[in-house]
């Protein structure tokens, strides 16, 4: 669905790239995390591949179209949510999706459906000047929805949202996904990454350092051990096992069996903690 | 369809705006003004404050002149203030000027230091001659002082002159054209700064709101074009340019104008206006970092104001600038048998400079989305 080879780009026109010598390729359906802290090149890559951003070196394919050569017809197929809502403040959330479903040349879904899908039903008619900072956000995130995309750019669609409305929009996502939606996700939250995408690449001063799956991360970079907490004699003991070494899997059975048991953990990495490890940087 | 939908939601987003307001409270507060504050023609007769020192038979005869001249045949008796003391004046108004007769040289003195007019005190000498002196303000030009130096020196010039001047014949470049009233004469002026260059500004701002909130962006990854937003915002400013044109001209001018052309100008001119300004906001992130340009453009599209009302000052660089076009072409709209030519040829001019511009704005938009 995307492919990016050696794509470079650079604000100053000189050789101090903001993205540079950035490849990889997302597969029809897939989620695809772009991770990074803040300037790294993700919103510059997504740019790029949205049209927004002129393409100065570099080829990337997008749903089929090379983006030297953008066509109108190429954003039927694709939904963009940006991370800053960009709403007409003055036109009511209905009238806002009542404008935009206009601008495509394909069948479009009703927007009241992605108004209660968002869960702005019943402040339809209100103007998008009046809602919240989240309520501006979850109609950016209906809008990008308009045009039945296959391919959805998610800039940071969970940011500022509170805890339910966020699950709100991750279901929501998984379920774009679940009907075959490729999704591209920038992002520099781990933990959404970690529940929603299929692979994820980290990106770090405008160079990709890593692309995998998260499971593999993990099992890559976590250690591979099980804490265990448990009672012996009145009191709170606490160890680890190695979840290879026989002779400490042997023992770990052995405590299990012989103890109540409090609390058991795996040492597995998180995605925040792998992106330290590899990139030697923290996700701000 | 895209660019009509695109139109009619910038028509009903601009009617929620304030710049529309103030476009439209513009027009009528302007309008306010041509209809009860600038009079049909600018009162431009000279005033000449005279003080006549000589015997009663002389200033008899002497009014007896002034009343030929005078347009309804009698003296006005005024009182004049000067220095803050009141004099009384006799007023004789004739075709060219209005000349107050002083009762007295204080009368005269006084006008003269404190009210800074010309002023003549007219006395015979010991030698029974007659004297006229001209308190001079020092403004007065080299030509007015050389006119008054022969008009008393008849014996060295004024004859010769008088012959001169009898025998030139006077002819109107445009006999065709009724000339137009001081009042009409200033709606060229309302039209081309509220109509054709208010569009500049005001899409400049349209667009700097739009840019705050990222609006472009979002068109942007639609199956729409840019070019097609940015034409419906011109459409809007077009639209609202030929509205309050008509609020200042219909009122004033009723039926004479020639509408059809002034429609077509409207649209032209206000095109390449708006063209102009987005080429502008295209540069910046917001309307302070762009306020230099649009300040600069302000000051040149000024200049031909100078030669508008300024005739004998008209070189061919100002003739260049577009408010001058737009100025000369309003001007030829509104006047009776204008000349039309030259406003189709205007906007004619307009039009493909407009498009020109247009298309390098569409161009910066497309490469500077994200700015």
């Amino acid at each position: 669905m995307i492919k990016v080879k050696n794509l470079y780009h650079s604000y100053s026109n000189d050789e101090k790239y903001a993205v540079e010598d950035v490849n990889f390729e997302i597969e029809k359906g897939e989620i695809f995390g772009f991770l990074g802290p803040s300037g790294a090149g993700k919103s510059t890559t997504q740019n790029i591949l949205t049209g927004l951003l002129q393409l100065q070196k570099g080829e990337v394919e997008v749903a089929g179209y090379d983006i030297k050569h953008i066509k109108n017809k190429m954003f039927n197929k694709i939904g963009m949510s940006f991370e800053q809502s960009n709403v007409y403040t003055k036109m009511s959330g209905l009238e806002n999706l009542e404008f935009y479903r206009k601008l495509f040349d394909v069948e479009t879904r009703n927007p009241m459906d992605l108004i209660k899908l968002v869960g702005l039903d019943g402040k339809e008619n209100i103007k998008a000047g009046k809602y919240s900072k989240g309520m501006k956000h979850r109609l950016t995130f209906a809008r990008s929805m308009i045009n039945n995309p296959e391919m959805w750019f998610l800039d940071e669609p969970t940011t500022g949202l509170d805890p339910a409305i966020a699950a709100t929009i991750k279901d929501i996502i998984r379920q774009e996904n679940e009907r075959g939606v490729t999704i591209f996700l920038t992002t520099h939250n781990m933990y959404i990454a970690d529940e929603l995408c299929n692979r994820v690449a980290f990106i770090v001063d405008g160079k990709i350092r890593l692309i995998d799956f998260p499971k593999e991360l993990k099992v890559k970079y976590g250690k591979k051990l099980v804490e265990v907490e448990y009672y012996k004699n009145g009191e709170i003991n606490k160890e680890s096992f190695s979840t290879v070494v026989d002779e400490e899997k042997q023992k770990l059975l052995e405590v299990i069996r012989k103890n109540d048991i409090r609390t058991m953990h795996t040492k597995e990495a998180t995605l925040e903690d792998i992106f330290i490890k590899v990139t030697g940087r923290v996700l701000v | 369809m895209k660019l009509w939908y695109s139109f009619t939601k910038e028509l009903i987003l601009s009617s929620k705006s304030w710049y529309f307001y103030i476009e439209l409270g513009m027009a009528v507060i302007l309008l306010m003004i041509l209809a009860f504050v600038v009079p049909n023609d600018f009162d431009s007769k000279g005033e000449e404050y005279i003080y006549i020192d000589l015997p009663q038979v002389v200033r008899d005869k002497y009014r007896d002149n002034l009343l030929e001249e005078d347009l309804d045949g009698t003296a006005e008796f005024v009182e004049l203030e000067a220095g803050k003391t009141m004099y009384a004046a006799e007023l004789y108004e004739t075709d060219e000027s209005k000349i107050y007769l002083l009762e007295s040289k204080d009368a005269l003195d006084a006008f003269s230091n404190s009210e800074r007019v010309p002023a003549v005190h007219v006395r015979v000498n010991e030698d029974n001659q007659v004297i006229h002196t001209y308190y001079l303000q020092g403004y007065e030009t080299q030509k007015l002082k050389n006119l008054l130096l022969v008009f008393h020196n008849k014996k060295a010039a004024f004859d010769v002159i008088k012959d001169y001047s009898d025998n030139i014949t006077v002819k109107s470049i445009y006999q065709d054209i009724e000339p137009l009233s001081d009042k009409q004469n200033l709606i060229p002026v309302f039209l081309t700064f509220n109509g054709s260059l208010m569009s500049l500004f005001i899409i400049a701002a349209y667009i700097f709101l739009d840019k705050n909130e990222g609006i472009i962006q979002a068109y942007a990854v639609t199956a729409s074009s840019v070019w097609q937003y940015l034409l419906s915002k011109i459409g809007v400013v077009i639209v609202t340019s030929i509205v309050t044109t008509s609020i200042i001209t219909v009122p004033v001018m009723g039926l004479q104008p020639n509408y059809a052309a002034m429609i077509l100008f409207i649209i032209t001119s206000g095109f390449f206006a708006a063209s102009l300004g987005l080429l502008i906001t295209s540069y910046y992130k917001d309307i302070i970092q762009s306020f230099g340009t649009l300040y600069i453009v302000i000051v040149i599209m000024i200049m031909p104001n100078i030669s508008y009302f300024t005739p004998s000052w008209d070189p061919d660089w100002v003739k260049i600038i577009p408010s001058y076009v737009m100025l000369q072409s309003f001007k030829e709209i509104i006047s009776t048998n204008g000349n039309m030519a030259y406003v189709l040829l205007a906007s004619l001019g307009f039009a493909v400079l407009g498009l020109d511009i247009f298309i390098l704005a569409n161009y910066r938009f497309n490469k500077t989305l994200t700015l």
